[in-house]
């Protein structure tokens, strides 16, 4: 149903609910003012002898108080002014015409004019909207070309209008105004990927490469990364890529799942084979060597069967480890390199890093969650770039 | 879709309103029934629409639509669908749209509860609420549309503010808002009456049970908001003299003095003036708090509306009516005379002394709140008005209030002797005196000694007084046990906010692994921290043992939660008792196994809200007293 049948059913009821109870009112409680007030003094009268029953009052005040609600009555009929209303006076014929025309026009007329700055109507009627839109935006960037965004905007308006080449057009535009705009890089690649029947080649690829030297943790792009390689048949890539971008995503989010069914589809298609990613990928070199020193309390032999777990972990973001080695304290020999190989999970290497905390924790238990009595030590935030070698004390 | 019906809903709740509004008044002007019988229906419609509007961007939460610039701004996929039902009312918008549900729905509890009032009495109270649903519906509509929607939708909400994500958050604000909306009711009776020029029996018989209704609402909402501050703010306090606090407090010290004038108009017919002023005054504090919240121009945790535009359309409104309804009450002042006379020495003025200093008191709290606004405003330098001034202007007019409140309700109607009363509580004052003498020899601080001397007072008094009731012949009423529980509760309530204030100890402090720091009796270990992943959230979580005289009582396990937009927040851990709380919460990591840690002993802490609930359940009492539900009987 649209929206207009909806606004025109709203409407319906609210004029039935309205003439129902016009034609047929709703019927009047059988008491006036006047005989309320009435009834109210006579229980003022018994609550007040309650009062006296109670001690709340004595005798002499008693009658001055019986005087003075007899007094109050009085004034209040003297005060009541009855409103009198024809119970069989008909309504006129145009009152109901005119509510109805209220109703209906005064609602629409409202909702037109507070929603006309806003595109809401541009989502309910797509066509004539959009061209309003489009020039719009068209005007704008004819008063003020160097604005960037409207660029953009004007770009993904022509891509929704179908004028993937106007829409090309303005992309361009924007990214000689903005190249370091990744949402842009993205619409635009993703247009030209369109206007090239779906193939992630050539400016495309560049495209999303620059996008991904901005920012290497965009969700979209290393979709479009993926993309890319599946069209060069480097599947394990684009499964490593997609996989990158669905640890990403957040729980719930929509396009999590339509990347876990392109993995799906991914798999089937290199036919169970292992990732690519350890058969086909050159190991990357990047490397974090931890030194580690004990303190003397530490050095003693209680402390030798303890696990020694020196890991590093996000700066930012979650908790767990993302390359860990775990050795007993008598076999430590004072340092650890951490590569892509002790990396806990495939889709989350140590070369796909950046900011990280080396971390070294000792741990009687060897439990992977910090326990009361574990001893650990942090570093400062470390650059995985940089093949960096970190000293952590353990006291 | 979906959003645009909820907007468009919104607008024909404004319609009906218009409608219920004019339709009944002309016809009332030209005497037709018709009309004047379409004030119910319309109302109905009214809610009717706001409802489905509040229920469709409920929905945009649920679903996450985060086209909806609201539901984008307020709510992700990580939130939990509770917090993500309760975040419809998180900030500015959404909060509006509750405050006019929740009027909407005190109407139709009026149009449907109020029987016995003569139907044109009924038609004109509605009109009254009409035209303040109008101004709420119109600022909605023109200032905070909660269904705008966005030019590009992004893929990902913002989060709710984690201070938000809480149990107390979800029932805090719809408490607060029953009350402060509450308060339109009393004052829609008033209005009513000032218009149609008959302020009698009527008027202040029914509008009574609605005002201690409203009351209590209001008392539970600011009990509620003091409970979360204490647990959730990580502070270990249980009031800060917030302005947005004071906000709330301020209509509850005038509804408090309004229930007991209007307990003296209903049944005296005295205090006339005193009660129209009163719950004039007690409606438009309700609209100033909302005009200081929704301004902008307080810096709290409560601010999360800065917007001028919506701080003129809210002072215009104030302004509006609270111009209209002293005019009409200069206007109509010549009718509010009373036959009614009292001596000196009455309980009419006990009741008369008690509403001075309530107001006293209230306007020690306006000046508080809002001169530091005015001297800002006037480019006259910011100063911050916190504890010390309200310590000692506020807390000395409220203890001659309290010593009142308890001998007051031993004095008879229209005049009584001193000597009377003195004989009923002289043994009552000797035993208190006697206990006070002793704790004074045992206890070096004044401030408690006072607490505890208040506390025995009102306690003694009050069941004193009970005892006596049930002795004599005739059953008391309920709206007498109501005040007997209220007043107990306020005793309550004043001990544990003395005690915890005085004796309560807190340390910020260092803590190494396995050290352990010892207060009151009460050893607290730290054992280390361990690592929280929770739904939408990750962190640190410390492990605390605590043992009293050698014996372990509990393992306290606070939280640093640090949410996915960034945000950090504390969630401290408590062990409540009857008698204290220790209350511990985390702070930051100092590196090699050491934390900052901030420990709380709070001795009846608990007694606070104990208070609060007593009061609120005395409240209910009095309203559900058979007096308002006894059938009036015609032409008998």
């Amino acid at each position: 149903m649209t929206f207009y049948l909806w606004v025109a059913l709203m409407l319906f009821v609210s004029v039935l609910w309205l003439m129902w109870f016009l034609y047929r009112p709703l019927k009047t409680n059988a008491f006036n003012l006047e005989k309320s007030n009435i009834a109210l003094g006579r229980q003022k009268q018994v609550e007040l002898k309650q009062d006296l029953q109670a001690s709340l009052i004595d005798e002499q005040a008693f009658e001055q108080a019986n005087d003075e609600i007899a007094q109050t009555l009085a004034m209040e009929m003297e005060h009541t002014t009855d409103i009198t209303v024809d119970t069989q006076k008909n309504v006129p014929l145009w009152l109901p015409v005119l509510i109805v025309v209220f109703l209906i026009g005064a609602s629409w007329g409202i909702y037109q004019s507070l929603t006309s700055q806003s595109i809401v109507s541009a989502k309910l009627e797509i066509a004539p909207t959009l061209t309003q839109s489009i020039s719009k935006i068209k005007q704008h960037v004819a008063e003020q070309p160097n604005d960037a965004e409207a660029w953009r905007a004007l770009g993904l308006a022509l891509f929704e209008f179908n004028d993937t080449k106007g829409s090309l057009e303005a992309y361009q535009r924007s990214y000689e105004l903005k190249p370091k705009d990744v949402a842009m890089l993205v619409e635009y690649a993703s247009t030209l990927a369109t206007a090239q029947d779906n193939q992630f080649t050539g400016r495309v690829s560049t495209l999303v490469r620059e996008a991904l030297e901005i920012d290497e943790n965009a969700p979209d792009a290393l979709y479009l990364a993926g993309r890319v390689a599946v069209n060069a048949q480097q599947l394990g890539l684009a499964q490593k890529l997609w996989q990158k971008a669905l640890s990403l995503l957040p729980e719930g989010q929509p396009d999590k799942a339509i990347l876990q069914k392109m993995l799906d589809q991914l798999s089937k298609v290199q036919g169970g084979k292992k990732p690519i990613s350890s058969q086909e990928e050159p190991a990357s070199k990047l490397q974090v060597t931890i030194k580690v020193t004990l303190s003397e309390r530490l050095r003693q032999a209680e402390f030798s069967h303890h696990y020694l777990m020196i890991y590093v972990k996000a700066a930012r973001g979650r908790p767990m480890p993302i390359a860990i080695q775990k050795i007993k304290l008598k076999d430590f020999t004072g340092a650890v390199t951490l590569t892509d190989d002790n990396s806990v999970m495939p889709s989350k290497k140590l070369s796909q890093s950046s900011q990280v905390l080396a971390v070294a924790r000792l741990s009687k238990s060897g439990s992977a969650m910090r326990q009361v009595g574990d001893i650990e030590a942090l570093s400062q935030v470390i650059n995985v770039r940089d093949n960096p070698t970190i000293e952590l004390l353990l006291k | 879709m979906l959003p645009e019906i909820g907007h468009f809903a919104l607008i024909l709740a404004l319609m009906a309103t218009v409608l219920q509004v004019v339709l009944p008044s002309v016809g009332v002007w030209r005497g037709n029934f018709a009309l004047t019988q379409l004030s119910r229906p319309l109302l109905w419609m009214q809610f009717f629409w706001i409802a489905v509007s509040f229920a469709l961007l409920m929905n945009a939460f649920l679903v996450d639509d985060f086209s909806v610039k609201y539901v984008a701004g307020n709510s992700n996929t990580q939130l939990p669908s509770l917090f993500k039902m309760s975040a419809v009312w998180g900030a500015h918008e959404g909060s509006l749209l509750l405050w006019a549900l929740i009027l909407s729905a005190w109407s139709v509890a009026v149009s449907i509860f109020s029987k016995r009032l003569p139907s044109e009495v009924l038609n004109h109270i509605l009109i009254i609420l009409g035209l303040i649903s109008i101004g709420f519906l119109l600022f909605l509509l023109l200032t905070s549309n909660p269904f705008e929607r966005l030019d590009i939708v992004p893929m990902q909400g913002r989060e709710l503010n984690p201070l938000l994500q809480d149990f107390g958050l979800i029932i805090h604000p719809p408490m607060l808002y029953m009350g402060y909306v509450g308060m339109a009711i009393p004052f829609a009776f008033v209005l009513s009456s000032l218009i149609r020029g008959q302020l009698d029996s009527t008027w202040l018989r029914w509008s009574r049970p609605w005002t201690l209704i409203a009351w209590a609402f209001l008392t539970f909402g600011i009990t509620l908001g003091s409970w979360w501050a204490y647990y959730e703010l990580g502070w270990g306090g249980w009031w800060f003299w917030d302005p947005v606090e004071n906000a709330s407090f301020m209509p509850w010290l005038v509804a408090t003095a309004l229930v007991h004038s209007l307990s003296v108009s209903e049944k005296r017919g005295a205090f006339k003036h005193w009660t129209v002023l009163l719950a004039i005054s007690g409606f438009s504090l309700s609209l100033l708090g909302t005009f200081l919240v929704r301004s902008g121009i307080l810096t709290s945790v409560h601010s999360f509306a800065a917007d001028p535009a919506r701080g003129l359309f809210i002072l215009i409104f104030l302004v509006i009516v609270v111009g209209s309804s002293l005019g009409l009450y200069a206007w109509r002042a010549h009718l509010m005379r009373s036959s009614h006379q009292f001596a000196p020495f009455s309980r009419e003025s006990g009741l008369l002394i008690n509403n001075i200093l309530l107001v006293a008191a209230m306007l020690s709290v306006f000046l508080g709140t809002l001169y530091p606004l005015l001297l800002d405003s006037l480019g006259l330098g910011k100063i911050s008005v916190r504890a010390p001034y309200f310590d000692v202007v506020f807390v000395p007019i409220m203890i001659p209030a309290v010593l009142v409140m308890a001998v007051g309700a031993f004095l008879r109607w229209k005049k009584d002797s001193i000597s009377r009363v003195v004989d009923l509580i002289i043994h009552i004052v000797f035993v208190i005196l006697t206990l006070t003498l002793i704790v004074f020899l045992s206890i070096d601080n004044i401030f408690v000694v006072l607490a505890l001397f208040l506390f025995a007072w009102i306690v003694l008094h009050s069941l004193t007084l009970l005892v006596q009731r049930l002795r004599q012949k005739g059953k008391p009423n309920m709206a007498f046990f109501g005040m007997i529980v209220a007043h107990i509760g306020i005793a309550v309530f004043l001990l544990g906010a003395t005690v915890t204030t005085q004796y309560g100890v807190e340390k910020d402090i260092k803590m190494s692994l396995n050290e352990t720091v010892e207060i009151k009796s009460y050893a607290f270990t730290f054992r280390g921290v361990e690592n929280l992943n929770g739904a939408n959230y990750t962190g640190s979580k410390g492990v605390i043992d605590v043992a009293y005289q050698g014996e372990k009582i509990a393992t306290l396990r606070p939280e640093k939660r640090q949410y996915v937009t960034g945000m950090p927040m504390t969630e401290a851990a408590i062990d409540p008792s009857f008698y204290r709380d220790i209350y511990v919460a985390l702070g930051e990591s100092l590196g090699e196994g050491a934390w900052s840690l901030r420990l709380y002993y709070k001795p009846l802490i608990r007694w606070i809200w104990l208070g609060g609930l007593f009061i609120v359940f005395g409240a209910l009492l009095a309203a559900f007293d058979r007096r308002y539900r006894l059938k009036v009987r015609i032409g008998v």
